[in-house]
């Protein structure tokens, strides 16, 4: 049977509560948006896997699929409701821009989460006008881009810098450049980090809004960029100014706020890009399964050794989904509840992306075999996700960056806050849940208390054991709290010299069990605080028993083997999900295909 | 505690909390107290976020002083956080009174 969860239908709706009334309105744009783009399997959908191909290989954006995002109304989702769009909470966000990343990658970073990036910034330290500016501009269904600060160890994205000295006139002159911008060339409001003050330190650098196209061409030049292997069909272009004259009103934010805008900012764009990079994998989980149904039924693949590893590869990739959904439904959901503690859980959540993420992908390809390099037809859509989705960790978001923000972190947890901070609310744990309203003032780049950890240990200390998959999460969660205590002794024996300038490999370590940790205590979070019955699957002990196993074998515990029963439930729910088009995710949500 | 209001124990206070801070900085940046010029940037020291967020634990714990994880981006160098020291330092001790 599939876990449907309840939802109630149009005649409850009118009498529902506010909360349950927005929700219904949530699951409705991403129904309508799903049914919009259609079956991607079919060849004959203009906005199916056969097109969105066609476009990458020949490396345009794919036209069909913005086109039907202007007809849907996408940019509204980038807006908040108080300027006349439809973002109050990440969670939705989220959900609406999954059944772009489902299908193509890359239509969902150039067409959204470009605009997203550079107009949260917009919205977190604009002025009004510049806020009410950039919403009327959205709005009408322009871009924005967005060129970022220069960091020690860059990649192109955030390659080289633009200085800006004040004009003697007044406002600011630019020189230097940026050489990777993606959609540059068609957006009407450029997000531009430059260095307003040459001594070191994070004080120097300044935020500036500005329309490109008002740019003085004489001063001002697009420099077309080359091809990259992924996001073959974005627009980048850099830009190389030569003492062009910007207006003082085009600060965002006061001078030297630069890097405090973007270490806010980041916390949003981590979590909103990293969760949402999972619906490629949900697409790649169905492509091998959909493979190995049309190709198990044909009568040759008898031999049952391949069977059982093909069923294996496939339940451990729902697993992944399922543990790293987990930390993303708390990651966006800390966002709203406690914005002070986001930093780390967002960055763990980033740095568990290619982690678990591109690795499940490889993991599948054992399914497909030699249909791996089929770069045409539903199969095809595999290999453009695997050239993807690694994409997604470059810019400011490398795993390097994500360990940078949690290791300075990692003493003062250990020291005031792990085994002692008060639970988590449940409601970080409840995937439809109603959120508070976002306020990003409250992000803070550090604060030394962690509530996520706090609910490993009081979900494994409850665990009633009712079942051998019960007893075995129980188990299970007992190891993974010693393995947090030992996580906990061994940050504290770092020597000062170990823990700061330069930093230890030893610390790059624990940085990485300390993520896998996180991961545990989402998936205990969400497993214990989804038993009132909306969600049978949800409830069941058998994924985050499966989900535990792996982390603790991760962390390099060793473990029993799970019950047998435990595998044939999540590989009944894997083919079920497939049949009754089912997403691969905590949510459950229908889809075409 | 009793905050210093003669010049002379403010003198006192100041020296102490310099004392105090070149003792942390030289352990993080691994280098001798005295090669740290309280008038050049920390950075320059090659001092980083980790050791900016583990000074901030630090005068928590000494002082029972809750600082903003930016403190070093305001006060970058030596001086500028003993007058910060100064001024904040004293207004715990008036908190808990």
């Amino acid at each position: 049977m599939v876990t449907r969860p309840a939802t109630g239908g149009p005649a409850a709706l009118a009498e529902a509560p506010a909360p349950q009334q927005r929700e219904a309105a949530v699951q409705a744009r991403v129904a309508e948006l799903e049914a919009l783009l259609g079956d991607p399997t079919d060849p004959g959908n203009p906005c199916g896997y056969h097109a969105v191909l066609n476009a990458d290989r020949a490396a345009v954006p794919f036209t069909r699929g913005e086109a039907l995002l202007d007809d849907f109304g996408m940019n509204r989702e980038f807006v908040p409701s108080r300027l006349g769009g439809r973002l109050d909470s990440i969670d939705t966000l989220v959900r609406v821009m999954r059944p772009v990343f489902r299908r193509d990658v890359g239509l969902g970073m150039s067409y959204g989460m470009m605009s997203y990036m550079a107009a949260s910034d917009v919205w977190m330290a604009g002025s009004d006008e510049q806020q009410e500016w950039l919403a009327g501009s959205m709005l009408r269904g322009a871009k924005a881009a967005i060129a970022q600060h220069e960091t020690a160890h860059s990649n192109q994205l955030v390659r080289s810098q633009v200085a800006a000295r004040r004009a003697d006139g007044g406002g600011f002159l630019l020189s230097g450049g940026k050489p990777v911008i993606n959609n540059l060339a068609r957006s009407e409001a450029l997000v531009l980090f430059c260095r307003t003050d040459p001594a070191p330190g994070s004080r120097s650098h300044s935020v500036l809004l500005l329309n490109p196209g008002e740019l003085p061409v004489d001063r001002s030049r697009i420099v077309p960029h080359q091809m990259p292997v992924g996001l073959r069909g974005n627009a980048f272009a850099g830009l190389e100014f030569d003492d062009c004259p910007v207006p003082e009103s085009a600060l965002l934010g006061p001078v030297g706020s630069g890097i405090e805008t973007a270490l806010r900012s980041f916390q949003i764009s981590r979590t909103v890009i990293a969760a949402t990079a999972l619906a490629a994998v949900d697409t790649s989980l169905r492509t091998a399964v959909r493979f190995d149904h049309e190709h198990r039924g044909g009568g040759w693949a008898g031999a049952r050794s391949d069977a059982q590893r093909t069923d294996a590869a496939a339940t451990g990739a729902f697993v992944n989904l399922l543990l790293y959904d987990s930390l993303a439904l708390v990651a966006m959901r800390a966002i709203h509840l406690l914005p002070t503690q986001t930093s780390v859980y967002s960055a763990a959540l980033k740095y568990l992306l290619p982690r678990i993420l591109t690795e499940t992908m490889y993991d599948l390809s054992i399914v497909l075999g030699a249909g791996f390099y089929t770069r045409e037809g539903t199969l095809g859509i595999f290999q453009k996700h695997v050239r993807d989705v690694p994409v997604l960790s470059l810019g400011h978001a490398g795993s390097v960056a994500c360990q940078a923000t949690v290791i300075p972190q990692l003493h003062r947890l250990a020291r005031q806050s792990w085994f002692v901070e008060d639970d988590a609310p449940a409601g970080l744990f409840r995937p439809r849940a109603e959120l508070p309203p976002l306020h990003t003032e409250s992000l803070s780049l550090a604060c030394g208390r962690d509530s996520l950890s706090a609910s490993l240990l009081s979900v494994a200390a409850a665990i009633p054991g009712r079942s051998p998959v019960e007893k075995a999460l129980r188990g299970l969660a007992g190891q993974l709290v010693e393995e947090f205590r030992d996580l906990r002794d061994r940050v504290l024996a770092l020597e000062p010299a170990d823990r700061t300038t330069p930093v230890g490999p030893a610390s790059f370590a624990l940085m990485d069990r300390y993520a896998l940790l996180l991961a545990a205590s989402a998936v205990l979070g969400v497993w214990r605080h989804n038993q009132d019955g909306s969600d049978p699957f949800l409830a069941d002990p058998a994924w985050a028993a499966a989900a535990l196993h792996r982390i603790a074998r991760r962390l390099g515990a060793k473990v029993p083997d799970l019950p047998g029963e435990c595998e044939t439930r999540l590989r009944h729910e894997v083919h079920v999900r497939f049949s009754a088009q089912r997403s691969y995710d905590l949510y459950n949500t229908p889809i075409p295909g | 505690m009793t905050a210093p209001t003669t010049r002379h124990s403010a003198v006192l206070a100041d020296n102490l909390h310099r004392g105090w801070l070149l003792d942390r900085l030289a352990l993080y940046l691994n280098r001798p107290a005295d090669s740290i010029d309280p008038t050049v940037p920390l950075a320059e020291f090659g001092m980083d976020s980790v050791a900016a967020l583990s000074l901030c634990g630090d005068l928590e714990d000494q002082f029972g002083l809750y600082v903003e994880p930016t403190l070093l981006w305001d006060h970058p160098t030596v001086e500028s956080l003993v007058g910060y020291m100064a001024v904040e330092i004293p207004r715990v001790g008036e908190d808990n009174r």
